[in-house]
């Protein structure tokens, strides 16, 4: 056999038999708990006498050893002439770990005598089989029909043909001259070994089941699209085709192509059970690791989701299930103390929901406790005392997505392996997906995982920047403004330099695109600005693009591999005329703008500064100041150039002005208590005057404040709602609300600078 | 002409490996995945030679032997059963069934070839040689 065929055959055996040891898990777990029945044991012995069977033709002969010495335990059990017992349940289990250790080390390696050899294994369960019926038998429910019938008289007084061991015999021929045929010289034993390159690709992604009736199905398809073909090349011949016939094949043609489109989608889903049915198998070991009763149930394992969701999934969803049995559920004790049956209940429970897939994973366990979650985050320097005081329960349950968290008082095997819920949402969120988390204290906690039903062809929003279209992704879309004459002139304000938009009240931080990825600003005098509001990471950034043109539903194809570094772009398409368009990633373009900064977040609590953000807003530098009349204000400390000291007597004026001589300029000063409401107006009584200078636009000012206390460096969430004259807003700063001064605003008002913002 | 031999097993795999091997050696080669399927393949073609395993789902092989001998179509043809090693009173009970003979699983490939040879004489020039 060539390398090549060896290779596909192994291939075929490891994905039969991955699919079969699944089964035969759920089945020995069912065994355990005594609900198995004669068909479900009947269909693992098949699992594992067809492994053995193949792993023999094969050449793998370690894995036929040992499933030799299962099959035997589970024929016994099957005709009932062994009890089910909690060891021999155990050792079953631990059975499927051997042979899925083998099958790993083939895959990998091409060959199963390199790894584990499983001899204490083979001797236990050969013990197991041997040893009497005994002691608390778990109850089979065993039929009285077995597959296979008892011998017959006839049969069981058949002798045994001669042949017995060449391999193979016929029992009525009579044996040509010669007559024992000699048993061939075993020339392939060993299968050829693979090179390790070629087999530690992952194996058992390679091949899809599809239904026939789905592919006759799509068969057909493909033979109206070959019809349309046809139809579509000779009225393209045609020297006039008439209209009406290019609108009913366009018609024709979209309508196959929807369906082929579906048809073929179907071909990519799996149920999601694929991935569930080992996860019985991981509550079964943890629960029993850490001494806890606990019973997995699963609602909507038929739910079908794109298979590389399916795969992409795979991780965080065990994370879940794993933290939900060990921080989750708790001891038999405390539960039966609390009043609660002394098994655990964890509820995995898929559905659709427009156009999403919805995944919850229920448990009714201790649920989370805020006040621990807050001084674990304090303890591990994730947050401050002073902010964890502040936060409410959302804000609070979210801590546990911070990278660095963990609630767990010890660090046990199950957890603390230094991956935490962090990945988990990183992870679903890189699919499209969100996760959520309700929990009552006590009660218990219930995860809401949302994800796209598929990657490959999703529908997005078409715009045009900088001449270029590009695509953005629907699930990251929430609204479009657009605002046209003289609203558009207003509409954008500044911060600090950066633009912003006010929407119902809130500052939304904008991004023009062309400015982002350098490329040629709008070129048309249109004014109107449209604006396209985007959510990555839970927060929200508005998009300026030249011109929104559509909904499609675009093909995602892969960005090459020199352009993957690329974090703007989540891949490329092609549009309806053949030209290519690339697709926006808004997580990666919110960092890249800033909007949004992961890195700074992760490389801070990694420090386990005191202050760490909740949220992942960048710092800000602000001056803390007073007036006379109004305690706490705040400025950005990146405008301000200097802080100064001046005398009374150093106020001249020019024109109606204030101003002082700086450097060898004239600085005109800007009282900020006469632009301030509430500020008193009177001159404060101290010998000196404290000014910020300020510097814009090769412009410098002087801002005349009153006391200035401190430097502080804090994540700013401005929350609007405060409209008074030259306040932007106010904020929660080192635990006081603080308002923001908006200097772009009071310059106006003083009129230093022009009203129009730049 | 072509023989045509169905092969039956419900292992996707060992049903590729029989076929490999029987397609290679020049045989046209049918499949099923159970007795149940293989009946009704059997009902609209005719074949030459039936291998079949023992132990499968819905319809075992021993079933589907009885059930096959019943079919005038296959009241003669030669049926072969997979038996492994450990179930060697199946041979027996394919026996009783009406197979014509066994094959221990695992085969070599030439072995398989070997008893086809001899069931089916004159069909194979290549594995007869080798």
């Amino acid at each position: 056999m060539s390398a090549d065929l060896q290779q596909q055959f192994v291939s075929d055996m490891l994905t039969e038999s991955y699919e079969g040891l699944d089964r035969y898990d759920r089945a020995i777990l069912d065994l355990e708990q005594g609900t198995a029945d004669t068909e479900k044991l009947n269909d693992i012995f098949r699992v594992v006498h067809t492994l053995k069977g193949t792993a023999g033709c094969l050449g793998f002969h370690r894995i036929e050893k040992i499933s030799h010495v299962g099959e035997n335990i589970l024929d016994a059990l099957r005709n009932g002439t062994l009890a089910a017992t909690p060891a021999i349940a155990a050792a079953l289990l631990r059975l499927s770990d051997g042979l899925r250790s083998s099958l790993q080390t083939i895959a990998s390696t091409g060959r199963d005598d390199t790894g584990p050899n499983h001899d204490v294994l083979i001797a236990e369960l050969s013990a197991l089989r041997n040893a009497e019926p005994h002691l608390a038998p778990i109850a089979v429910l065993v039929e009285p029909e077995v597959t296979l019938q008892e011998p017959t008289g006839v049969a069981a007084a058949a002798a045994e043909p001669a042949t017995a061991d060449a391999g193979w015999g016929l029992f009525d021929t009579p044996s040509p001259t010669g007559a024992t045929p000699t048993p061939f010289a075993p020339k392939e034993t060993s299968p050829n070994p693979v090179s390790v390159a070629q087999a530690a690709a992952p194996i058992t992604a390679t091949t899809v089941r599809v239904d026939v009736a789905l592919l006759d199905k799509l068969m057909n398809l493909v033979g109206e699209l070959v019809l349309s073909r046809n139809q579509l090349i000779q009225l393209a011949q045609s020297r006039r085709p008439r209209p009406e016939a290019v609108a009913d094949l366009s018609q024709r043609l979209n309508l196959v192509t929807t369906e082929l489109q579906e048809g073929v989608m179907k071909t990519r889903m799996q149920p999601i059970g694929n991935v569930w049915g080992k996860f019985s198998r991981v509550v079964r070991d943890i629960a029993h690791e850490l001494g806890k009763s606990v019973r997995l149930e699963t609602i909507g394992s038929e739910t079908e989701l794109d298979r590389t969701i399916v795969e992409a999934i795979r991780d965080p969803l065990t994370h879940i299930i794993r933290n939900s049995v060990d921080h989750g559920i708790e001891s038999p004790e405390k539960r039966a103390q609390s009043g609660k049956p002394r098994e655990g209940h964890i509820l995995m429970r898929a559905y659709h929901e427009g156009g999403q897939v919805i995944i919850e994973i229920i448990d009714d366990g201790a649920g989370i406790d805020l006040a621990r979650v807050k001084q674990k985050a304090v303890e591990r320097g994730l947050i401050s005392g002073e902010e964890s005081s502040r936060l409410g329960e959302r804000e609070t349950i979210n801590l546990i997505f911070l990278p660095g968290f963990s609630t767990a008082a010890q660090i046990t095997n199950v957890s603390g392996r230094g991956v935490g819920m962090d990945v988990v949402k990183t992870n679903i969120e890189k699919i499209g997906g969100s996760v959520d988390v309700h929990s009552t204290f006590g009660q218990g906690t219930t995860l809401k995982i949302k994800i796209p039903l598929t990657l490959a062809i999703v529908p997005a929003l078409i715009v045009r920047a900088g001449g270029e279209r590009f695509a953005i992704p629907q699930v990251s879309l929430l609204e479009l403004v657009r605002l046209e004459g003289t609203a558009a002139a207003v509409a954008l304000e500044k911060v600090y330099d950066a633009p912003v938009f006010r929407l119902r009240g809130n500052l939304l931080p904008l991004v023009f695109l062309h400015r982002e990825l350098k490329l040629p600003g709008p070129t048309t005098a249109d004014s109107a600005i449209n604006i396209v509001v985007l959510q990555a990471d839970g927060r929200m950034f508005g998009l300026v693009v030249e011109e929104v043109c559509d909904t499609e539903e675009i093909v995602v194809k892969p960005l090459g591999k020199h352009l993957k570094g690329l974090p703007m772009f989540a891949g490329a398409t092609i549009m309806g005329d053949g030209r290519v368009a690339l697709i926006l990633d808004a997580f990666g373009l919110a960092q890249h703008s800033r909007v949004l900064n992961e890195h700074n977040e992760r490389a801070r609590s990694n420090r386990g500064a005191s202050t760490a953000a909740v949220s992942s807003t960048p710092r800000t530098s602000l001056l803390i100041f007073s007036l006379p009349g109004r305690n706490r204000l705040a400025l950005p400390l990146e405008q301000a150039a200097r802080l100064e000291e001046f005398t009374h007597d150093k106020i001249e004026h020019s024109g109606s002005r204030e101003a002082v001589q700086y450097r060898g300029k004239i600085m005109p000063l800007i009282r900020l208590a006469n632009y301030l409401g509430g500020a008193s107006k009177s001159a404060s009584d101290s010998a000196t005057l404290q000014v910020i200078v300020y510097r814009r636009a090769e412009q410098t000012f002087g801002l005349v404040v009153g006391e200035i206390h401190d430097i502080i460096d804090e994540v700013l969430e401005i929350q609007s709602g405060s409209e008074a004259p030259g306040i932007l807003g106010a904020a929660v700063l080192q635990g006081k609300i603080t308002d923001l001064v908006d200097v772009p605003g009071l310059l106006r008002a003083a009129g230093i600078m022009e009203s129009k913002a730049a | 002409m072509k023989r045509t031999i169905l092969a039956v097993d419900d292992s996707l795999t060992m049903r590729k490996l029989v076929s490999f091997t029987l397609r290679s050696a020049g045989f046209e080669v049918l499949e099923a995945q159970n007795g149940q399927e293989a009946l009704n393949l059997l009902h609209t073609t005719r074949v030459d030679l039936i291998i079949t395993d023992v132990n499968m789902p819905v319809m075992d092989g021993l079933h589907f032997t009885r059930e096959a001998r019943k079919l005038a179509a296959t009241q003669t043809t030669p049926i072969l059963i997979l038996t492994t090693e450990s179930d060697s009173e199946k041979k027996n009970l394919g026996r009783a069934a009406g197979a014509t003979g066994w094959i221990v699983k695992p085969f070599q490939q030439q072995q398989l070839l070997a008893v086809v040879g001899r069931v089916l004489p004159g069909s194979i020039a290549v594995a007869t040689a080798a």
